[in-house]
């Protein structure tokens, strides 16, 4: 029975716990005995992994996975956990991998069916049936499609940053000119708002479910990192602005021409990439005008402390 | 798990063999499949249809789902089963006619065709009981109510099913595991015959943390149900079995570890009423 619960607790810990896991080997140690649970279990898994393996080595919780079964060795008869570790593939790798990057794995298979069915756990049904998986899986995640949104969402900003990784360092090679700066911003928003057009059609769906009050935080978050992102890589250019309104403008910005993309219909969103040139115009002067604003300020206080000053010391004569 | 650790084992709050446990239980429930609903809505005042309704309504099965409902009985999972697959695909159906308005006669009159032969959209169930006579009530229920398709009785085993592996995309068991005598068996069992990503659930009545409410529970429990037991059904001993074996059923995070230790994977529970019943969801990863 203990090495029933060892055997569960290991798979209930997950690879991500490979810490946890090897300090408390030492307490496992002593209790591991015969694993007839254990090899009955991964006997399971390692018939299913041999009709579907695909690479099950080549995941870097792999590693996390070598750290301690060396160790168990010893104890346990060769066949113990060695199959779980090398026998399974495909989508027993869940066992390596863990139970997070395989929910990634249907969340990204199962934006090939938003076009039709929308951001629903029909989506996320057929993407896990297209992994071998059986529908029944979406039940790991909301009715609503929130994961889903959130996942693309992730991507979608990962490929931004990527993709300004990449031009930086072409400036920085030389291979290109440092563009500037409501250029840069134009651009950027740009880029991440076509990653829009293969869903365009359901996107005001995932707008809406974005707002919900269980979502919000994640989707706050991913909204404003990415505002970040791009303003980090705007680089040198960008503190004409203040870092607070810095972020509130071009969300500002971003969010508009979103909206606006929803609505329009004209050939390759022309209309929306005119409605950001104008609001990063905009955005530029507004910059300029609160410069303005702040100096104007300025000489008027230095002008009301130089009357204060003034009246004081007529004042102090008389 | 200490089910199996020797001879003796629990039949409500007596002590018996593994084989006596089986045998008693299969007398109870021999005795009491005709009037099992009858006594379920009076001992539970109907509140086991919703208990069976948000069972259904968190499996969300698709068009196409097999089910594999064991300890299943009168069918009650079954039918909301069928049901709830049948109103998806109605709706299904119509998602799909709005999106073709201009179709010819000829196209017209062949999907209507098609509905007819996939209302189900090729869902299945399959309700799987050790005891004859539910199985026999179960069937009797099913063309009284008009159930013809997709739907198919098997006599079998929890501890030893006769079915293939990775055959099913859900199993369900309602109110059936606190009566199988090796549950861990039932689990590996369970986990077998499941589909790569498919869905184990459990509803089972369970522990009540509360004090106030767990004292009022018992005092229910122990006091009324074995009277209307005997008043509805003519059985006391059978409701008395009923009411000790809830007693004697782990609590939600024991159930929750033997679930894991069956090898499923995002194991979680939700307590309905309190804890007075709980559902318990894993995934064959």
């Amino acid at each position: 029975k203990m090495a029933a619960a060892a055997a569960g607790s290991l798979r209930r810990a997950g690879w991500r716990l490979h810490l946890t896991l090897l300090a408390s080997l030492s307490v496992l140690r002593c209790q591991l005995s015969v694993p007839q649970r254990a090899l009955q279990a991964s006997a399971v898994l390692r018939r299913v992994s041999d009709e579907q393996h695909k690479e099950p080595l080549a995941s870097s919780s792999q590693q996390h996975f070598d750290s301690h079964p060396t160790d168990q060795q010893p104890e346990q008869e060769p066949q113990g956990p060695r199959p779980s570790s090398t026998g399974q593939g495909g989508q027993e790798s869940e066992d390596y991998e863990s139970e997070e990057q395989l929910q990634h794995r249907i969340l990204t298979a199962a934006l090939e069916f938003v076009p039709e069915h929308g951001w629903t756990a029909e989506a996320i049904a057929e993407g896990a049936k297209t992994l071998g998986l059986s529908a029944a899986s979406a039940g790991m995640f909301r009715n609503d499609g929130s994961e889903l949104i959130l996942h693309f969402v992730s991507q979608c900003n990962t490929k931004l940053t990527e993709l300004l990784e990449q031009e930086q360092k072409q400036v920085q090679l030389g291979e290109a000119e440092k563009k500037p700066l409501d250029q840069f911003l134009r651009d950027a928003v740009e880029a991440r708002l076509r990653m829009l057009i293969p869903y365009i059609e359901k996107w005001p769906q995932a707008l809406s479910v974005l707002l919900l009050p269980h979502n919000i935080p994640a989707s706050l978050s991913l909204l404003t990192s990415m505002i970040d992102d791009i303003w980090h890589y705007a680089g040198d250019q960008s503190t004409d602005f203040n870092w607070y309104t810095r972020r509130a403008v071009l969300t500002g910005v971003y969010n508009t021409t979103e909206l606006v993309m929803m609505q329009d219909s004209s050939p390759d969103f022309e209309d929306t990439w005119r409605f950001l040139e104008n609001r990063v115009t905009d955005a530029m002067n507004m910059g300029n005008t609160a410069n303005k604003v702040q100096s104007t300020g300025e000489a008027l206080v230095q002008g009301l402390m130089g009357a204060a000053v003034t009246v004081s010391n007529a004042e102090t004569r008389r | 798990r200490g089910l199996a650790a020797g001879p003796e084992m629990h039949f409500g709050f007596q002590t018996v063999t593994e084989a006596e446990r089986r045998e008693k239980i299969y007398q109870v429930f021999e005795s009491v499949a005709k009037k099992y609903d009858v006594m379920n809505d009076s001992m539970t005042l109907g509140i086991h249809r919703v208990w069976k309704d948000i069972l259904v309504h968190k499996m969300n099965p698709s068009p196409g789902t097999l089910l594999l409902d064991v300890a299943g009985g009168t069918g009650d999972i079954a039918f909301r089963f069928i049901n709830y697959v049948r109103s998806v695909r109605e709706r299904q159906l119509q998602r799909k006619l709005r999106h073709h308005q201009n179709l010819s006669w000829q196209e017209i009159a062949e999907s209507y065709q098609e509905d007819k032969s996939k209302s189900l959209g090729g869902s299945q169930v399959v309700v799987c009981d050790i005891n004859k006579e539910m199985l026999k009530v179960g069937k009797e229920k099913a063309q009284n109510l008009g159930y013809t398709e997709g739907l198919s009785w098997v006599l079998g085993n929890a501890e030893e099913l006769p079915f293939d592996d990775d055959k099913f995309d859900v199993y369900t068991i309602a109110f059936g595991i606190r009566n199988v005598t090796r549950i861990d068996l039932a689990l590996q069992e369970a986990y077998r015959v499941l589909k790569p990503g498919g869905r184990f659930l459990c509803l089972e009545f369970s522990h009540v943390s509360n004090p106030l409410l767990s004292s009022l529970y018992d005092l229910y429990s122990f006091q009324v149900i074995p009277v209307l037991g005997e008043v509805i059904a003519g059985d006391w001993k059978s409701y008395q079995y009923l009411v000790e074996s809830i007693r004697r059923f782990p609590p939600q995070e024991e159930l929750k570890a033997m679930i894991e230790d069956a090898g499923f994977l995002k194991v979680d529970y939700q307590n309905l009423n309190l804890g007075i019943v709980a559902i318990h969801s894993g995934f064959k990863l």
